[in-house]
């Protein structure tokens, strides 16, 4: 793959692929290239497992034809490779049709053309850093958790970063040009209790960003570090969340995982159109109280709120902010071009792909409970007596709205003070019932993004987004644990 | 390029890497790993048909010098872009010394492994036949009742291979063309949504698809109406085979794994020779079952791949290593090094070398799940698919806790009415201990593990 050595070199290469596959009989075509970077580095213990370069560059093509779509891609710039994978595209498309039975056509519009402003601008771009300098953030992340913790079995540090060119044209002559980034920096200590048992603490700091994030107050690799460490400590002493029915404080970050993973998803359009989603037809229904309101927004205020940039999706609508869920009450859903035309709402940039090798598909960019108005002790008040649980280290949602999400660690609070560390521990139900349970939401909302970890959907794994949100107070969670 | 002569080619590229590689640095030792593979997938989900056929391409190279090791990897296999990868790592390792003193190498030469079973149908599928299964699929889950509101089918071929190459002199190649399909149904009765689940996956023949769509809509249908348990509490659990190989392939799957052991991440790191789980129970990862999906004559650094009994009759008998971890370890290879989880990584020469079982096996008992039920004393949990949130569990803590959401109630040995989602939690290496029975059922899973029903009892039940 010829890269980058002039600028419009990948551009004549894309408006031919276009031009192909009309005269091969496609009614629309989409085109892409990615020259993308990714970089990991990940120290365990004091060896370094992990120094990983990868380059991710090539062409993805989708012809539409009688409201079906067809998809191809080539990690080759060579025209006759091109010419199959054009030709692949145009093949798929032309079957698909005959037995597509519900076609997602869209209208044609204006051409979309990419500014100067969608360049998120930092200081220290990685790319402009060698490896050692990035290397040594991981040294002194693992140093001060090594200070922070006690009975450490195991402490890894992780560092990555993902960034590079995206580059669209389509039917319309559109031209979408921009730079993806984002980057993490992470530190895990596992520590041994008396009794044998392992518990974990975690700390990062990540986003679109440059470097500078890590000179940043709280992000410093020694904030980082210390987080983990101390936080594996606390964890030594801490018992298992009772199972059972509690009220519930869920902090930032593990709200951010609420809004993406149990309502995010269900509000994309592709399961929306074929009925798969609980949120079908349900357009100006009251599914939440007054504190739930949900947005999805493709270049948020990062330097205050952290976050993931993505100026426009990967069928080059802009990703502007989409209001999901107003006040309990449910807007929009999240759209690709097709899925919007065939539901008579205007595309929300939501169509994302992980790279040149899939068809993008509705996706989120970041997800966000908008902020409230409690302070913090406010929200221990409110929550009164129940777990108040922190981070996470995942979560997964069924498409009936039930969902699962571990917070990896909380507190046992009671009569609005917190009590005591509480181990690991799970949160489940139905995003419908518990979205009708959120009773306030404190000021400061906080947006999540990393290079780790990554939202996965439809075989694409590792799409990194954003999500977050202000902390919540919930009347009612089940939670997993232990059973007496 | 054709399935034929794949190898071949691969091979004559990793050929002329590695001597580029020399030329760059003739003191450094390299490792080259070549993935190809032509793959064609279709989805239709209510009549929304999605179509894609590409080529999979790309190559990773390894490079150590004085105990240093870095890894770089591109998409394509041209030498331009294995010539970028030896160059990025290269400048890596003289960037900055980053020393891994218990790297000894790369894998030496032996004599390859077998390539699992074959059939050139699958090279023969067209797209056209592909859509026709799908479609099928779809129909029959429509058509079953009224009450099915959404029915989704996926069908993908895939044909290819990858070589491995070094600088110790070994050079190897391996092939596989696999066809897989499956259906969801989701069954809608007032606020009730449940889903059923069906599958095909297979290398030895072509997909049969005929009759799985009916058998997910009979399954989703079946959960309805489903009552609230309306406790908590601590029950028995019978995890049929899709739901067990869930729970094998995260507790076992993970924790036996050299990598978890050697790093101090794996609860049954000193237990070899112990009882870990019930008499019953026995395991085997045999990474040379001719079906086995992740079947090749050697993995993903060029050591044969092999059979290796995991649990021998309750008791821990051996770990899965790669070279590298088996050395710190003081043992052998198992030949179980791996670059890609093959749902959730298609384009394995972007992961560099970790430690994956290749095809987990559970030796079958000799009651089959009407007897497993029968044998349950008052009431128990039958968790039909696998339960969610499972796989995020903590290969560390061993702490479990998912939510079912196929679940039907046992009670007095009889299968009664179908339960709202319940939560399921506990430890999976207690569990193992307290496995009660392994039922003669077994099947073959998309998680590559194959197992019977698998009964625990002592898990906590929130529902």
């Amino acid at each position: 793959m010829h890269v980058n050595s002039e600028s419009d070199y990948m551009l004549e290469k894309l408006e031919k692929c276009v031009e192909l596959g009309e005269k091969m009989g496609a009614r629309f075509v989409e085109a892409r290239f990615d020259d993308l970077i990714l970089r990991t580095l990940q120290r365990v213990n004091d060896v370094w497992k992990d120094i990983i370069l990868r380059s991710r560059a090539g062409i993805g093509v989708v012809c539409y034809y009688g409201g079906a779509s067809g998809y191809s891609f080539t990690a080759s710039d060579d025209g006759k490779e091109l010419e199959n994978t054009v030709s692949r595209a145009v093949k798929m498309a032309k079957a698909s049709a005959k037995v597509a039975s519900l076609k997602l056509d869209f209208d044609r519009r204006p051409p979309v053309r990419s500014r100067e402003s969608d360049i998120f601008p930092m200081k220290i771009h990685p790319g402009t850093k060698d490896l050692g300098y990035k290397t040594e953030l991981v040294n002194r992340a693992i140093d001060t958790a090594r200070e922070f913790g006690s009975n450490i079995s195991n402490v890894t540090g992780m560092y990555g970063e993902l960034y590079g060119r995206k580059l669209f044209t389509n039917s319309e002559g559109s031209i979408v040009d921009w730079n993806f980034e984002v980057i993490d920096l992470a530190c895990r200590v596992t520590s041994i209790t008396e009794s044998g048992d392992l518990v974990n603490g975690i700390g990062h700091a990540r986003g679109t960003t440059g470097l500078e994030l890590f000179g940043t107050k709280e992000s410093t690799p020694e904030d980082i570090g210390e987080e983990a460490g101390s936080h594996a400590k606390e964890q030594l002493k801490a018992r298992a969340c009772p199972a059972g029915r509690f009220r519930a404080l869920i902090e930032n970050e593990l709200v951010g995982v609420l809004a993406h993973e149990s309502f995010g998803h269900l509000s994309e359009g592709d399961s929306v159109v074929v009925g798969g989603s609980p949120l079908t037809g349900r357009i100006g229904e009251r599914l939440g109280t007054d504190h739930a309101t949900i947005v999805d927004y493709g270049t948020p205020n990062i330097p205050e709120f952290g976050g993931l940039w993505v100026p426009y999706d990967d069928q080059g609508t802009r990703a502007d902010e989409t209001t999901i869920l107003d006040k309990g009450i449910l807007k929009r859903y999240l759209h690709n071009r097709g899925t919007a035309h065939y539901l008579k709402q205007e595309p929300t940039g939501n169509s994302r792909a992980v790279h040149f090798g899939f068809i993008p598909i509705p996706r989120m960019t970041n997800t966000y409970f908008t902020p409230g108005e409690l302070t913090k002790e406010e929200a221990l008040e409110l929550l009164d007596t129940g777990v108040y649980a922190i981070q996470t280290s995942g979560g997964q949602v069924e498409d009936n709205g039930s969902f699962l999400f571990r917070a990896t660690r909380g507190y046992w609070v009671q009569n609005g003070r917190i009590k005591e560390p509480i181990r690991e521990v799970s949160l489940s139900g139905n995003i419908l019932n518990l979205l009708s349970k959120v009773e306030g939401a404190t000021k400061d909302l906080r947006i999540s993004a990393g290079y780790f970890g990554g939202c996965g959907k439809s075989g694409q794994f590792r799409l990194p987004c954003g999500l977050g949100g202000p902390e919540l107070v919930i009347g009612e969670v089940t939670f997993g644990g232990k059973a007496s | 390029m054709k399935y034929e002569n794949l190898k071949d080619e691969l091979l004559s590229t990793i050929d002329t890497g590695l001597k580029y590689a020399r030329t760059v640095d003739n003191e450094a030792e390299f490792e080259l790993y070549l993935f190809y593979q032509n793959r064609a997938g279709v989805s239709i989900t209510q009549g929304v048909v999605e179509a894609s056929e590409g080529i999979i391409e790309g190559n990773a190279v390894r490079v150590m010098r004085q105990n240093s090791v870095s890894f770089a990897s591109s998409s394509g296999i041209s030498i331009d872009r294995i010539r970028r990868s030896v160059n990025e790592a290269l400048a890596s390792l003289r960037s900055v010394s980053i020393k891994d003193e218990r790297f000894k190498g790369f894998c030496k030469p032996k004599k390859p492994g077998r390539e699992g079973a074959f059939t050139s149908k699958i090279l023969d599928l067209s797209k056209e036949e592909l859509i026709d299964y799908a479609r099928n699929m779809m129909k029959e889950g429509q058509e079953f009742e009224k009450r099915i509101k959404t029915v989704g089918s996926e069908c993908s071929a895939e044909w290819g291979g990858f070589a491995v190459g070094n600088t110790q002199g070994l050079q190897q190649a391996s092939r596989s063309a696999i066809n897989s399909c499956e259906v969801y149904c989701i069954a809608v009765e007032g606020e009730e949504r449940r889903t059923g689940y069906e599958f095909d996956i297979t290398r030895e023949r072509l997909i049969r698809t005929g009759g799985l769509g009916a058998k997910a809509a009979q399954r989703a249908v079946s959960l309805l109406g489903a009552r609230k348990l309306n406790k908590t509490t601590v029950l028995p659990t019978i995890w049929e085979p899709m739901s067990a190989a869930a729970y094998i392939g995260v507790s076992l799957g993970q924790s036996a794994s050299g990598q978890h052991v050697v790093e101090g991440r794996s609860p049954i790191a000193e237990k070899v020779g112990e009882e870990i789980a019930n008499s019953k129970l026995t395991i085997i990862d045999n990474g040379q079952n001719p079906s086995g999906i992740n079947t090749d004559a050697i993995d993903a650094e060029g050591y044969p791949q092999q059979k290796t009994t995991l649990v021998n009759r309750g008791k821990l008998n051996q770990f899965l290593f790669d070279t590298y971890y088996a050395h710190i370890y003081g043992s052998e290879s198992t030949g179980n090094c791996s670059r890609r989880a093959r749902a959730t990584h298609p384009f394995p020469y972007e992961t560099s070398p970790l430690i994956r079982p290749k095809n987990l096996e559970v030796k079958p008992g000799s009651k089959n799940l009407d007897d497993l039920i029968a044998s349950i004393d008052g009431q128990a949990i039958l968790i039909v698919d696998f339960p969610i949130g499972i796989f995020h569990s903590n290969v560390s803590t061993g702490e479990f806790s998912a939510v079912a959401q196929s679940v039907f109630l046992v009670e007095n040995g009889a299968k009664k009415w179908p339960l709202q989602p319940v939560a399921v939690s506990g430890s999976f290496y207690t569990g193992l201990k307290q496995l009660l029975d392994v039922g003669s059922d077994l099947k073959t899973t998309v998680f590559n593990v194959e197992t019977p029903t698998l009964v625990f009892d002592g898990f906590s039940i929130v529902g």
